[in-house]
């Protein structure tokens, strides 16, 4: 890809992520903050439509997502299991908040080998993890 | 949620917006090798981006909390503002696209250097660079200062309006000064959007704490029925033979249907200021210019205005809890994430079109004055270092004055619209009407700025405080003073034009009268057109900003038993323009479609290859210019402070 399509992608994903993806995550704290499991869910589903623009952009680009955005993601998905685990053990989740983070983590734990399977096929998306070593420690062509 | 969870999402996300802020600077300084590209961008923006850049600068920041305010305080007596977005696009539609072309053919990349080829006019390189002063210290300044004090009202005190104002004067050196064009186009695509969705939510939230659109319009309604308040809802009149302001015109009285047109004149200004050109040019092909001016700016980002920042005022309006900081205030008590994003989408429109004019100003100063006029052999480099420091010098200029100054940061501010839409005879001789010469643009440009300064504030502050106390005040007859400029600038266009020597034209300008007049002359099927553009466009100028905005006042009102009925269920005058707003979408994409005057063009344009003349050493004239210069400003100092002492109070 050249550097100012690489650029014009660029600039795509962080719009698409500083509109839908700040407003899922400020919806999904009013969710959270109001016990509203409905406010919680379009926070969701505004997460959801971040993740699928950004597909978009990536098949007008021809590209995948980059190491780093990746890398962020998981990191995020990290911390909100993470949070959502505490939260449930400390005790601190009202049945609004429990059915809210996991419908959350839910879609966006199905959202991943979803996502892979459309990309690369159900074959190509295991081959993303499995890598299949010859005799002489070198990956396979 | 506890105190501190509340009050960690405004930094949060600032510091958030300070991080995807230094990427793009960061990302533009690594695109530009060997400082290529930080003026213009190597004219290599995508159009796309171009066109929502300049859609953002239109109107992103400026109109949420102007339009809004003046919405909340005083009702839809302007509902010139409600089609601003029509209004924004229109000198868009009128000059991008040959400009682009000028530029284009003659390498040049900022609006002083258009007139500096055309005109060979000193007079109005120093006027575009006056006029992006203007936009950097007092139309940007009085915006931060707005912003600023939003950050202390949310932040309960925490962050003082100076510490706010302080970090967004260090925010706006970091973006514009650093990045140069390049950053200023690529963040501007973030910013716009960030703006876009603070000022939908935001209006969202200000809908449903009205209880509703009908709840909201029922409690306009009765407010319409309350004494003294009716006029909040109509234009009142068509013109006031008042004084002006602070003269015996009342503000109540002042919005009639000319100062709606003069106000729209004033909103023409922004897209002939050298800020927006400063896009323009930087884009690397003109065939976004149509799709941009009439989808973007007219279209969605109008539709914002007519829609989003006309219910936001309309909840203030009704219930002045609800006002701007009404409403920041208490979804900062409520929903602080959803306060955090808002704000930071307000404050990211106002720094992009501070960041835009802090760098026109700074480029302007450096590039088309210092430079040609007084230093001619500094390098590129040098100029660049230069004009980093130009723009963290206006940064802290507008800084101090924001804190300390507020009046004057106000009187300035007021000047930047009108004077800018003083600049469009000038472009117009450029682009449009080849017959207005060199000496009528440049007087013309003058009468105009004159007739500006005169009718605003800081105009006849100024001579009062010399002695000299003019008749009127603010905005006599209730016209604007960018109608009064545009009256001084156009009768003096006209007369100069008619007793001058219209052949007598530089090199350049009769190349730019040969591109116009072949490979970009209008097709005859346009030509045939031209007849119906005249009559639409002066018929949507009577009707959506001008004098037939009286028959807006009752045109959806029917009588009712207990009181007038709205029959749409909104403000007459707010449905008037709303059709005003749809009908100019149309007029926009018939100017620019129809009348190919944005039209998309493939024609490659080879750049202009002056007559070779000998370079000489101009460092002795050089140096006369700032004796020159220096004299002149101390004696024109003695006597401004002879005149003060002697007539002045």
């Amino acid at each position: 890809m050249s550097k100012p399509a690489m650029v014009e992608r660029d600039l795509l994903v962080f719009s698409i992520w500083a509109v839908l993806g700040l407003g899922g995550l400020a919806l999904l704290l009013e969710g959270f903050s109001r016990d509203s499991y409905l406010v919680s869910l379009a926070g969701t589903g505004a997460l959801v439509a971040a993740f699928v623009a950004h597909m978009v952009v990536n098949a007008v680009f021809d590209c995948g997502f980059r190491p780093g955005e990746a890398a962020l993601g998981i990191s995020a998905f990290g911390a909100l299991a993470l949070a959502f685990i505490g939260g449930w053990a400390v005790g601190g989740l009202s049945l609004a908040d429990y059915w809210s983070g996991l419908t959350l983590l839910a879609t966006l734990a199905f959202g991943l080998p979803a996502y892979l399977a459309t990309r690369y096929g159900l074959r190509g998306a295991f081959s993303r993890f499995h890598v299949r070593h010859t005799d002489d420690g070198k990956p396979a062509a | 949620m506890t105190g501190i969870a509340y009050s960690v999402w405004l930094p949060l996300f600032a510091l958030l917006y300070g991080a995807v802020m230094l990427y793009w600077v960061r990302a533009a300084v690594n695109e530009s090798t060997a400082g290529d590209g930080f003026f213009s961008a190597s004219h290599a923006l995508a159009p796309w981006i171009s066109a929502l850049v300049i859609a953002g600068a239109s109107m992103s920041g400026w109109f949420v909390l102007g339009g809004s305010q003046q919405i909340a305080a005083q009702g839809f007596q302007m509902p010139a503002l409600i089609v601003g977005g029509v209004l924004l696009a229109l000198p868009g539609t009128l000059f991008f696209k040959r400009l682009w072309f000028v530029a284009e053919r003659m390498r040049v990349s900022s609006q002083a250097e258009v007139f500096r080829v055309y005109y060979h006019s000193p007079f109005l390189v120093a006027a575009s660079v006056a006029v992006a002063l203007l936009f950097a210290i007092g139309f940007a300044g009085l915006q931060i200062r707005a912003i600023s004090e939003f950050a202390e009202l949310m932040t309960g005190g925490a962050v003082s309006r100076l510490t706010a104002s302080v970090v967004l004067g260090f925010m706006l050196f970091a973006g514009a000064g650093i990045g140069g064009m390049r950053a200023i186009g690529y963040f501007g695509v973030v910013q716009t959007v960030l703006a876009f969705a603070a000022i939908v939510v935001l209006s969202g939230f200000a809908l449903i704490w009205s209880g509703g659109f009908a709840a909201l319009n029922s409690g306009l309604l009765e407010l319409s029925a309350t004494e003294g308040s009716a006029g909040l809802f109509s234009v009142s009149g068509v013109i006031r033979f008042t004084a002006g302001l602070g003269r015996g015109g009342e503000l109540g009285e002042a919005n009639t249907a000319l100062a709606n047109l003069s106000f729209a004149f004033a909103l023409m200004g922004f897209q002939a200021s050298p800020l927006v050109l400063k896009l323009v040019f930087s884009t690397r092909s003109p065939n976004g210019i149509a799709a941009g001016q009439t989808w973007v700016t007219a279209g969605f980002f109008g539709a914002i205005i007519a829609f989003c920042i006309a219910l936001t005022g309309a909840a203030g309006l009704a219930n002045p809890n609800l006002g701007l900081g009404g409403l920041l205030g208490a979804l900062q008590t409520n929903s602080p994430w959803f306060a955090a994003w808002i704000f930071i989408g307000v404050a990211a429109g106002v720094q992009l079109l501070a960041g835009l004019a802090l760098f026109a100003a700074g480029e302007g100063l450096i590039r088309h004055i210092y430079r040609p006029y007084f230093n001619s052999r500094l390098s590129k480099r040098g100029a660049i270092t230069l004009t980093r420091i130009a723009i963290a010098v206006l940064a802290l200029i507008a800084m101090v004055m924001e804190n300390l100054t507020p009046v004057t940061l106000s009187a300035l501010a007021a000047l930047a619209l009108p004077m800018a839409f003083q600049l469009w005879t000038p472009l117009l001789g450029v682009t449009w009407l080849s017959w207005i010469t060199r000496p009528a643009a440049v007087t013309g440009v003058g009468f105009g700025f004159a007739g500006v300064l005169l009718t605003e504030p800081l105009g006849y502050q100024v001579l009062s405080f010399f002695g000299l106390e003019l008749p009127w005040g603010r905005w006599p007859w209730t016209i604007h003073s960018a109608l009064w400029g545009m009256a001084a600038n156009v009768a003096a266009v006209l007369i100069i034009s008619a007793i001058t020597n219209r052949d007598a034209l530089g090199a350049e300008a009769r190349e730019v009268r040969m591109l116009f007049s072949g490979r970009l002359a209008m097709s005859d099927k346009a030509g045939t057109l031209s007849s119906t553009a005249w009559s639409v466009t002066l018929a949507w100028f009577f009707l959506a900003v001008g004098p037939g905005l009286i028959f807006g006042n009752a045109a959806f009102v029917a009588p009712g038993e207990a009181g007038p009925v709205w029959l749409l269920g909104m403000p007459s005058i707010w449905a008037w323009s709303l059709a005003g707003w749809i009908s100019g979408v149309g007029l926009i994409w018939f100017l620019s479609y129809k009348m190919e005057m944005a039209s998309p063009v493939h024609v490659a344009i080879p750049p202009y290859e002056p007559p070779l003349r000998l370079t000489r050493d101009k460092t002795a004239q050089e140096q006369e210019r700032v004796r020159t210069l220096m004299l002149t400003g101390a004696i024109g100092f003695v006597l401004a402070v002879l005149l003060a002492f002697s007539f002045g109070g």
